[in-house]
């Protein structure tokens, strides 16, 4: 049970241009990435869920290639067993928080009805405890209960590796320490295999993980 | 001054409506390049007068002198289109006068390869499409329907009929070959002869005569009449003789 | 009073066929427009915007050329027995060729402004490109659509120009209400015309009423 990433990419814009170049590997079930903002935090967690193609470079999770430049191979997203929780929960605003937790269940082109309950979906409005809002729509519930929607549909398929962008963030100071107690729960309770990107030092502390320093693009740490 | 050639521009565009000195000659579609003719020759007798045309199916025309348009003259194509002008109190009726005789023909695309030597023939399953003028503002069409119904034909015709807004456009669907056939009058048949070609004349029960009037609101009669005479002199009826009008 | 039923219906047959059609092809160019990254998509979104400036005449005499029985493609058309000029169908074709930008641009309008986060998310989430489209981008971009076609409803209902070149004037066949209140006032029936002209400016107003009722602003308002 590992991560391996060794990327490097290089971005060019108008005003500047910016060189990542990121490898560490562990095989600690709790990672934490770390820096301050633009450090090239996202850009890694986008090339490790299939969102980005770094210029080269390989992503390995628990043995699975999922990025190899030298060997061309880039398994898209959505075969990648990886599942992302982005900074603003990126919650589908049309559908309800049960629909939205049973989104990756249903392959095809149609979303869940709103009446459906996949057996999958109804633990996990009980575990996150979303039950009583589970026919709301993301922009009715609090902030809190979004953090847990979002959780709740990234593991809703079992991945096999959690990415989370800045997850405490958008939180309010108060809440921010009870939700990192809870993810912390949640990694010990399911042995998830958890990677999140922050820039705050006290979520560092609170996850007690393997850390990984990045500054400019670089591992520093 | 950057903005002079714009401001001449625009002066200039004014010149391009009618003016108080021009002379507005409202006419039948069928008689567009006759009266283009008898304008020119009318201008160069009298010098200073502009001859200002406007051509569109007669009730059109009517219509348009009727809701107040600035014309002096109204030359349309058949007696129906004068006598609702008549009604309508648009024109001056003791000026009124017939000035010229025209006859209906049947025509097809002139690379036709279908039967059609007459009316009868446009019954055939082979003929999809007709081109007549609309009979409710189109003298061509009134002439038609009542060529077609005198020999009982004009139920299977309308079937396959395609209203035209003006004689002219009947010509140019059968021209383009966007339908088998058309009813013109003969004098439009001409002008489009290497497109079209007079499969048959067709007898009307009333003879087509083109009435002539001076508007009733014209702010220059006398200018009118003398136009409205010179289209009924030896000269006038010369020019449209040569484009295949007959006389009265 | 059947002179008003029978061009009324064939409008209202036209114009939903047209918006039907725009619904299709105009999201379908959209999208591909909101997701192209290149310098030439200006250029084709000019020229796919041509038929909200040009003449309907211009647009006519087009699909005259194109379409007829001797145009470009008509003449092959017509070999395979399918006629569109003084046909209803020529009607349709010609009322999605000036509506169709109504469409395209609210559409990609729409398009723009759903969050590439989201759609980022349900790839991530095991979609593939064509399940994104139909359960995240579509659904997203549905109200900008919707509004888009009754727009281009309204425009169909109301086209003239080109109708009347492509399809003429063919009383029950292709005798849509612009061209009937045409016809009508050159051969002076007043009285049909007001008729007509009340029964399209109502739909028409109706159809921009729902369109802006349909706008992203009420969208806003309404969810607190």
């Amino acid at each position: 049970m590992s991560i391996d990433v060794a990327i490097r990419q290089s971005l060019r814009d108008d005003a500047r241009r910016f060189e990542l170049d990121i490898a560490f590997e562990t095989a600690a079930r709790r990672v934490v990435v770390f820096g301050p903002s633009g450090a090239g935090k996202s850009l890694t967690l986008r090339a490790m869920a299939g969102l980005g193609r770094p210029d080269a470079g390989h992503v390995r999770v628990d043995g699975h290639v999922l990025y190899d430049a030298a060997a061309h191979i880039d398994v898209p997203a959505r075969d990648r067993g990886v599942a992302y929780v982005f900074q603003d929960y990126a919650l589908f605003p049309h559908l309800t928080v049960a629909q939205n937790i049973g989104f990756a269940l249903r392959g095809g082109w149609l979303n869940p009805r709103r009446r459906e309950r996949d057996p999958r979906v109804v633990q996990m409005l009980a575990l996150f405890e979303l039950a009583g809002v589970a026919d709301s729509h993301p922009s009715r519930i609090s902030g809190g209960q979004r953090q847990r929607v979002a959780l709740a549909r990234a593991l809703v398929a079992e991945p096999r590796l959690l990415l989370l962008d800045e997850p405490f963030a958008a939180l309010d100071p108060a809440l921010r320490g009870r939700m990192r107690m809870e993810l912390l729960a949640l990694q010990q309770r399911l042995d998830l295999q958890l990677l999140v990107i922050t820039h705050d030092a006290a979520d560092v502390e609170a996850l007690q993980g393997h850390t990984v320093e990045i500054r400019d693009g670089r591992v520093v740490r | 001054m950057r903005f002079r050639p714009l401001v001449a521009l625009l002066l200039l565009a004014g010149t391009g409506g009618a003016q108080a000195a021009d002379l507005v000659v409202s006419a039948a579609a069928s008689l567009t390049d006759a009266f283009q003719a008898v304008g020119k020759a009318y201008e160069a007798k009298h010098p200073g007068t502009h001859v200002v045309l406007n051509f569109a199916a007669s009730d059109v025309l009517l219509r348009q002198i009727a809701s107040g348009a600035p014309a002096d003259v109204f030359a349309s194509a058949d007696e129906t289109a004068m006598d609702k002008a008549v009604a309508a109190k648009a024109i001056d009726p003791a000026t009124r006068q017939d000035f010229a005789a025209n006859r209906l023909v049947l025509i097809v695309p002139h690379d036709s390869t279908a039967a059609i030597n007459g009316p009868a023939d446009l019954k055939a399953a082979t003929v999809k499409r007709v081109a007549y003028g609309d009979p409710a503002s189109v003298p061509v069409g009134r002439y038609t329907r009542a060529a077609l119904e005198q020999q009982g034909l004009w139920d299977a015709v309308e079937a396959k009929g395609v209203l035209a807004q003006n004689v002219r456009q009947s010509l140019d669907y059968v021209a383009r070959g966007e339908v088998d056939a058309g009813f013109v009058f003969a004098t439009d048949a001409t002008i489009m002869k290497d497109k079209v070609r007079v499969a048959a004349t067709v007898p009307t029960p009333k003879p087509i005569t083109y009435p002539i009037a001076v508007v009733a609101g014209s702010k220059q009669p006398k200018d009118a009449a003398a136009f409205q005479a010179f289209v009924q002199s030896a000269e006038g009826r010369g020019i449209l003789a040569g484009f295949g009008f007959e006389a009265p | 009073m059947a002179s008003l039923w029978v061009p009324l219906a064939l409008t209202l047959k036209v114009a939903l066929w047209a918006t039907a059609i725009n619904l299709v092809l105009g999201v379908a160019v959209a999208f591909a427009l909101s997701r192209w990254r290149s310098h030439a998509r200006e250029v084709v979104d000019s020229i796919l915007t041509l038929p909200l400036v040009l003449p309907p005449t211009v647009l006519g005499y087009y699909l005259l050329v194109v379409l007829g029985r001797r145009g470009v493609l008509g003449g092959w058309l017509d070999r395979l027995g399918i006629e569109l000029v003084f046909t209803w169908q020529g009607a349709v074709i010609a009322s999605t060729l000036v509506a169709f930008p109504l469409v395209q641009k609210a559409a990609r309008a729409a398009f723009e402004a759903v969050d590439p986060q989201l759609e980022g998310a349900a790839r991530v989430l095991g979609l593939r490109e064509a399940a994104v489209f139909f359960r995240v981008s579509l659904p997203l971009a549905a109200r900008g659509i919707t509004a888009g076609a009754l727009l281009a409803f309204a425009r169909a209902m109301g086209e003239f120009g080109a109708t009347l070149m492509i399809a003429g004037n063919l009383p029950g066949r292709t005798q849509t209400l612009s061209v009937a209140i045409y016809a009508a006032v050159q051969a002076g029936d007043d009285h049909a015309a007001t008729v007509m002209v009340l029964v399209v400016s109502a739909t028409c107003v109706a159809a921009l009423l729902l369109a802006g009722w349909l706008a992203p602003d009420h969208t806003r308002r309404s969810r607190p």
